[in-house]
C-alpha cells in the first residue's frame, strides 16, 4: 500500500511540512555531514520509516501524535490495557465513552483521523505475543510504558536480534518513563550504548514492608492495607483473585484495613490511600509526559533525518524545584547480562540455602528476577525450577540445601526466568 | 476472629464503600491529586489562563492544562488557520480547518478534552486590547505568551510589570531546535513547596514531654522484645541525656566522641539482631546537628515585606513575621512537626510516640496562633494550619520584569561567561526577536544575527581572566540553526514546550512546588535544559 501513506501528495497539501522542512531543506552547525537534505530525507522519512510504539498510555498518546505530525506516516502500536476513567487527565486521544475499549486501537483511530494520511496499525495485546520477525520490520522502537518488565523484555529482545553481517538488525531504542514531576528519556542503540538492563539499579526501590510488621507491628496506615491484601484477602475469599481495578474489591480492602487501623489507633487509611497502595500507583500528569513523550519523539526524528546529532544517551529532569535536568552517557555494565557478556559475581555465605540465594536474586537491585529457575554445570544440572510443576516438585527439596553442597567451590550458576528473554551467570563466592 | 463475622464485616464492608468510593471527578484526576491534593486541584480550578497565539506551542500548552482541569481559557488570535498551521497543529483539523478562525478551531478542539474546563475565543487583535481595553487583559489569573512581535511582547510585559496585584506572565520564545521561556512575577511566597528533607525531629532539644517519656522508660528491666521495640527517638534522647550528664551538659563533639557515643547506642543491644539500635546508630547526626531555623527561612525575616509589614500586607507576610518571633524565643526553632517517620517499633510504642509530637506540635500552633492574634493579624485557620506544617519548606520568590536582562549589558557578560551555552542561546534568541519585529518579511542571515547579538551586549563578546573569547562557538551553534529554522515551530519542540510551560503554570497556579527563575533554555539538539540567572 505504498500508494496510501507513500507519495509526497497523498494526503500531503502545500506547506503541510513548512515548519519541519526548515529543518529538512538545509543542515545546522551541528548536523552531520552525511546528511542529505531535502528530497532523499523527506521521501525515507515519510515514505519508507516504519517506527514503533510500544505502550498507548500516558507517553504513547503523546507519542503517536508528536510522530505523525512530524511526518512518519507508517507507525505501529501495541498496548495491552483498556481505557479506566483515571487515564483521562492526561491521555488525551481518549474521551469518557471510550471508557473499556482497547487503547491502542482507540488511539490509532483518532491520531488517523486528526493527521490526515498517516497510518497507525494497532495491536491490542502483549509485545511477548509477537516474535523477531514481527520486529525486524521497524527501523526505530519507541517505548513509553510503565512497566519494568516488559522495557527488560524488549531490551533483551532488540539486543538478541543484532545480527553482525546484517546492519538493519540493529534497531535503536528510545524509552521514556515519568513519575509525578520527574521523568527521564533515552537511547539505547545494541552494542554501542548502554542498555535498560545496565541502569537497573538506578530505579526506584519499591517499599517493600517486612511481613512481621505486617502481621504483628503495624504502625502506618499502609501495613494495615497491606495485611488486608497480603494476608486477609486470601484467608477469607481464598482462591478467588483479587481485582484491584473492581471498586468492591478495593471497598473490602479499605473496610478491613480501616478495621485494623482503629484497633491499633492508627489513623489516616484513606480510599485513595488504599487503592494507591494496592495498585502500587505512581503520580502522572499530562506535562511531564509531554516533555518526556516529546523528548523521545525529538530523538526519533533526528535518528530517522540525521537532521542533528541525536541524545548521547541520557535525559533526565526533575521539575518539582525549578526546572532541573541533567544529560550524560550513562556507562555500560560489564555484568549486565543483556549486553556485557562479563559473569556477575556475587558473594554468599557458606550456609547459604539455595532458597536464600533465591530470595536475594529476588530483591538485589541490579538483579531483580521474579521467578528465577537455577542450574549449574552450564545449566545441565538442575538446582530449581519454577516450572514445568514435575521439575519444580523434583526440584524443590533442593531449596533446603545449602548452595556450596551443591555447586562447590568453583560456583557457576546459571539463572533463567519465563518473564526475561535472557538468561545470567552467576560467578559465585563464598565469604 | 470467627468466619461468620468475616462474612459480615465483608458484606458491610461493600454496603460502606459505596459511600466512601471517590466520586467520577475525583477518581478521573486521581494520578494528579496525588501531587498537589484537593487544595492544588481548587486553585486550579478557580484559575482563568489568558493564551496569546493558538500556535502549535499555544494549544499544546493547553492542552496540559485543559486535561488536568483549569478553570477556564481564552485563546487571543486574529488569524486565521494557514495550510502551515494545519500541518503542525494537533488542534486543528487538517485542511478542514483553513480559513477558519484559529483561535475559535483550537478552542473547539482543545474543549473536548474536559467537560468542566470553559473556553473561549477572542479574535481581536492584542495590540488593540492593550490600547483600548488593558483592564480585559488584567482580569485573567496568568497570561501566556507565545512568539509575540517584540514590540507587543513589550507593552504587554509593561501592562503586566506595572501593578504587583496584575497577573504573571509567561513568555515563550521558539525557533526550530531552540527556545527559551521566562515568567514574569513580582513576588510568589509558597507555603507548600513540597521540600525534600523532611522537619527536624527536635531529638537534640526534646520537648518536655518526650524527654520525660525517655527517662521514664524502665529500659534496663524491659523483656526482650519490648527492648527490640524501643523507636530509636527515644533511644537516642535518652543516651543524649546520659551522655550529656556525664560531659558538662555537652553533646558529642569531636569525631571521637561521635563514635564513641554511636558505639555506646549498639552496645545497648540485648540481642544482636535489634534492628531499632541500628537504626538509632545510623541516625545519630541528629544529636549532634543542632536544629535551628534553617538559612533559608530566617533569611526571609528580613525581606522587605516582612521588615515593611503593615495591616494590608499579604498574609504570607503577617505569617512570616508571627513564625519569626515565634522562633526568637526558646528553643529558637520553627514550631514542631507532628510528621512522625517510621520507625522499628512496636505498635503500641510507636503510636504513643506519636501522640506525644502531635500534641506538642498542636500546643506550638497554638503559641503560634497566639502571636498571630496579637498582631492584630487574623489569618484563616486553614492556612495557618498549612503554614505550621510546611514551615521548613516557606519559600519567597521575588521576579523581574521580562527584559530588564537584555537592558543590563553587564549582567549578559556575568551570564554569558557563567552559563555560556545557556546565555548564548538567549542572546541568539533574542536577536532573532529585534530582526524580525524591524522586518518581519525578511528571512534573517547568520551576519544579521550576530550583528544583532553583539550589539545587545555592547559590541564585543566578554574575554576570560586568560584573555581568551567567551562563548564564541557556542554563540554560532545557536546563530546557525535559527538562521536555519527562523520560523519553524517544530511539533516536538512545541510539546516538549507544551509540557514545560503548563508545568510551570500549573507550580504557579497553585503555589505548590517552585517554579523555575531566570530565562529557562531548551536546547533540543543538545537534548538539555539550562537556566540564565545574573
Ligand atoms: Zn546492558
Amino acid at each position: 500500500m505504498a500508494a496510501v501513506n507513500g507519495t509526497p501528495s497523498s494526503g500531503d497539501w502545500p506547506n503541510r511540512y513548512f515548519h519541519v522542512d526548515q529543518i529538512l531543506d538545509k543542515p545546522g552547525p551541528r548536523t552531520d555531514p552525511a546528511f542529505s537534505a531535502g528530497p532523499v530525507v523527506k521521501d525515507f522519512l515519510r515514505n519508507q520509516c516504519k517506527i514503533l510504539v510500544i505502550g498507548a498510555g500516558g507517553l504513547g498518546c503523546e507519542i503517536l501524535a508528536n510522530l505523525a505530525l512530524t511526518g512518519f506516516k507508517d507507525i505501529h502500536v501495541i498496548d495491552m490495557d483498556t481505557i479506566d476513567i483515571s487515564n483521562l487527565n492526561r491521555q488525551f486521544l481518549f474521551r469518557p465513552r471510550d471508557v473499556g475499549k482497547p487503547k491502542a486501537n482507540v488511539a490509532a483511530e483518532f491520531v488517523m483521523k486528526r493527521v490526515p494520511g498517516v497510518k497507525v496499525t494497532p495491536y491490542f495485546g502483549k509485545i511477548q505475543d509477537k516474535g523477531e520477525d514481527y520486529y525486524m520490520q521497524f527501523q526505530l522502537v519507541i517505548c513509553g510504558l510503565d512497566s519494568v518488565e516488559a522495557r527488560r523484555w524488549i531490551n533483551a529482545t532488540l539486543f538478541q536480534m543484532v545480527d553482525d553481517d546484517n546492519p538493519e538488525s540493529t534497531k535503536p531504542l528510545i524509552d521514556g518513563g515519568t513519575e509525578g514531576f520527574r521523568g527521564q528519556a533515552r537511547v539505547i542503540i545494541p552494542n554501542m550504548t548502554s542498555c535498560y538492563e545496565c541502569s537497573l539499579d538506578m530505579l526506584n526501590k519499591p517499599t517493600a514492608f517486612p511481613i512481621c510488621t505486617i502481621a504483628n507491628t503495624p504502625r502506618l496506615p499502609e501495613h494495615c492495607i497491606e495485611w488486608a491484601s497480603v494476608l486477609e484477602w486470601p484467608r477469607v475469599h481464598g482462591d478467588k483473585k483479587m481485582d484491584t481495578d473492581d471498586p468492591e474489591h478495593i471497598g473490602w480492602l479499605y473496610e478491613v484495613a480501616l478495621n485494623r487501623a482503629k484497633n491499633f489507633k492508627i489513623e489516616g487509611v484513606t480510599w485513595s490511600l488504599t487503592q494507591g497502595v494496592v495498585k502500587n500507583i505512581i503520580p502522572a500528569i499530562a506535562s511531564t509526559n509531554a516533555i518526556i513523550a516529546a523528548s523521545c519523539c525529538n530523538e526519533a526524528f533526528k535518528f530517522a533525518t540525521s537532521s542533528a546529532a541525536f541524545l548521547n544517551n541520557y535525559f533526565m529532569m526533575i521539575g518539582t524545584d525549578g526546572v532541573y535536568s541533567y544529560t550524560f552517557e550513562h556507562q555500560r555494565r560489564d555484568d549486565c547480562p543483556v549486553c556485557g557478556g562479563e559473569e556477575l559475581a556475587v558473594e554468599i555465605g557458606k550456609e547459604w540455602t539455595v532458597e536464600r540465594l533465591i530470595e536475594m536474586l529476588v530483591e538485589r537491585q541490579n538483579i531483580q528476577i521474579k521467578k528465577p529457575s537455577l542450574s549449574s554445570a552450564n545449566g545441565t544440572k538442575h538446582i530449581y525450577f519454577q516450572a514445568p510443576p514435575q521439575l519444580e516438585a523434583a526440584t524443590r527439596p533442593n531449596l533446603e540445601k545449602k548452595v556450596f553442597d551443591l555447586v562447590g567451590d568453583a560456583g557457576d550458576i546459571l539463572v533463567t526466568s519465563h518473564s526475561l528473554p535472557f538468561s545470567l551467570n552467576l560467578r559465585v563466592s563464598y565469604v | 476472629m470467627s468466619d461468620s463475622q468475616d462474612i459480615e464485616t465483608a458484606t458491610t464492608a461493600i454496603q460502606t464503600s459505596q459511600v466512601a468510593q471517590p466520586d467520577s471527578k475525583t477518581r478521573r484526576y486521581d494520578r494528579q491529586l496525588r501531587l498537589w491534593a484537593a487544595t492544588g486541584q481548587s486553585s486550579l480550578e478557580s484559575a482563568r489562563i489568558l493564551v496569546c497565539s493558538g500556535s502549535a506551542t499555544s494549544t499544546s500548552v493547553l492542552k496540559n492544562l485543559v486535561l488536568p482541569g483549569v478553570g477556564h481559557f481564552t485563546i487571543l488570535d486574529a488569524h486565521v488557520v494557514t495550510p502551515e498551521d494545519a500541518g503542525n497543529n494537533f488542534f486543528l483539523e487538517g485542511l478542514d480547518s483553513v480559513g477558519k478562525s484559529r483561535a475559535e478551531e483550537a478552542v473547539r478542539l482543545l474543549s473536548e478534552l474536559n467537560d468542566g474546563v470553559e473556553g473561549q475565543a477572542n479574535t481581536a487583535n492584542l495590540d488593540d486590547i492593550l490600547e483600548k481595553d488593558p483592564s480585559y487583559i488584567t482580569s485573567f489569573s496568568l497570561v501566556i505568551a507565545h512568539n509575540l512581535p517584540s514590540s507587543t511582547l513589550d507593552r504587554l510585559a509593561t501592562l503586566l510589570w506595572s501593578n504587583t496585584s496584575f497577573p504573571p506572565l509567561i513568555v515563550i520564545r521558539s525557533a526550530g531546535f531552540l527556545a527559551e521561556i521566562f515568567i514574569q512575577f513580582h513576588e510568589h511566597p509558597i507555603i507548600d513547596s513540597h521540600p525534600e528533607t523532611p522537619a527536624s525531629l527536635r531529638i537534640d532539644k526534646p520537648f518536655p514531654a518526650l524527654l520525660d517519656h525517655a527517662l521514664k522508660l524502665d529500659i534496663e528491666n524491659m523483656d526482650v522484645i519490648d527492648h527490640g521495640n524501643i523507636p530509636y527517638v527515644v533511644i537516642l534522647v535518652r543516651a543524649l541525656e546520659e551522655w550529656k550528664a556525664s560531659h558538662n551538659g555537652s553533646p558529642p563533639k569531636t569525631y571521637e566522641e561521635k563514635s564513641e557515643f554511636k558505639k555506646g547506642l549498639l552496645a545497648r543491644k540485648k540481642k544482636a539482631d535489634e534492628e531499632n539500635f541500628d537504626e538509632a546508630a545510623a541516625q545519630a547526626y541528629r544529636v549532634w546537628t543542632e536544629t535551628t531555623v534553617p538559612n533559608e527561612i530566617s533569611k526571609l525575616f528580613s525581606d522587605p515585606g516582612v521588615t515593611s509589614l503593615t495591616p494590608s500586607s499579604p498574609a504570607f507576610f503577617h505569617l512570616l513575621k508571627a513564625l519569626q518571633q515565634f522562633s526568637s524565643q526558646p528553643p529558637h526553632t520553627l514550631p514542631l512537626s507532628s510528621t512522625l517517620p517510621d520507625m522499628k517499633s512496636d505498635t503500641a510504642s510507636y503510636v504513643h510516640l506519636q501522640k506525644l509530637y502531635k500534641a506538642r506540635a498542636e500546643e506550638e500552633k497554638l503559641v503560634f496562633k497566639s502571636i498571630l492574634k496579637k498582631n492584630g493579624a487574623p489569618v484563616d485557620d486553614a492556612i495557618v494550619d498549612e503554614f505550621v506544617k510546611n514551615a521548613h519548606g516557606l519559600k519567597l520568590l521575588r521576579g523581574e520584569k521580562w527584559g530588564s536582562l537584555d537592558a543590563d549589558k553587564n549582567a549578559l557578560s556575568a551570564c554569558l561567561k557563567g552559563n555560556t551555552k545557556e546565555t548564548a542561546t538567549h542572546l541568539a534568541l533574542s536577536a532573532l526577536a529585534r530582526i524580525q519585529a524591524a522586518n518581519p518579511s525578511v528571512q534573517p542571515t547568520e551576519d544579521d544575527l550576530r550583528t544583532a547579538v553583539l550589539a545587545l551586549i555592547g559590541g564585543e563578546l566578554p574575554r576570560s581572566s586568560s584573555g581568551e573569547v567567551i562563548g564564541e562557538s557556542e554563540l554560532e551553534e545557536a546563530i546557525g540553526e535559527l538562521a536555519r529554522a527562523p520560523t519553524a515551530d517544530l511539533p516536538n519542540t512545541a510539546a516538549f514546550l507544551g509540557g514545560l510551560v503548563a508545568q510551570e503554570a500549573i507550580k504557579m497556579i497553585t503555589r505548590q512546588y517552585v517554579p523555575v527563575k531566570g530565562v529557562c533554555v531548551v536546547d533540543l539538539i543538545g537534548s538539555w535544559t539550562g537556566v540564565v540567572q545574573p
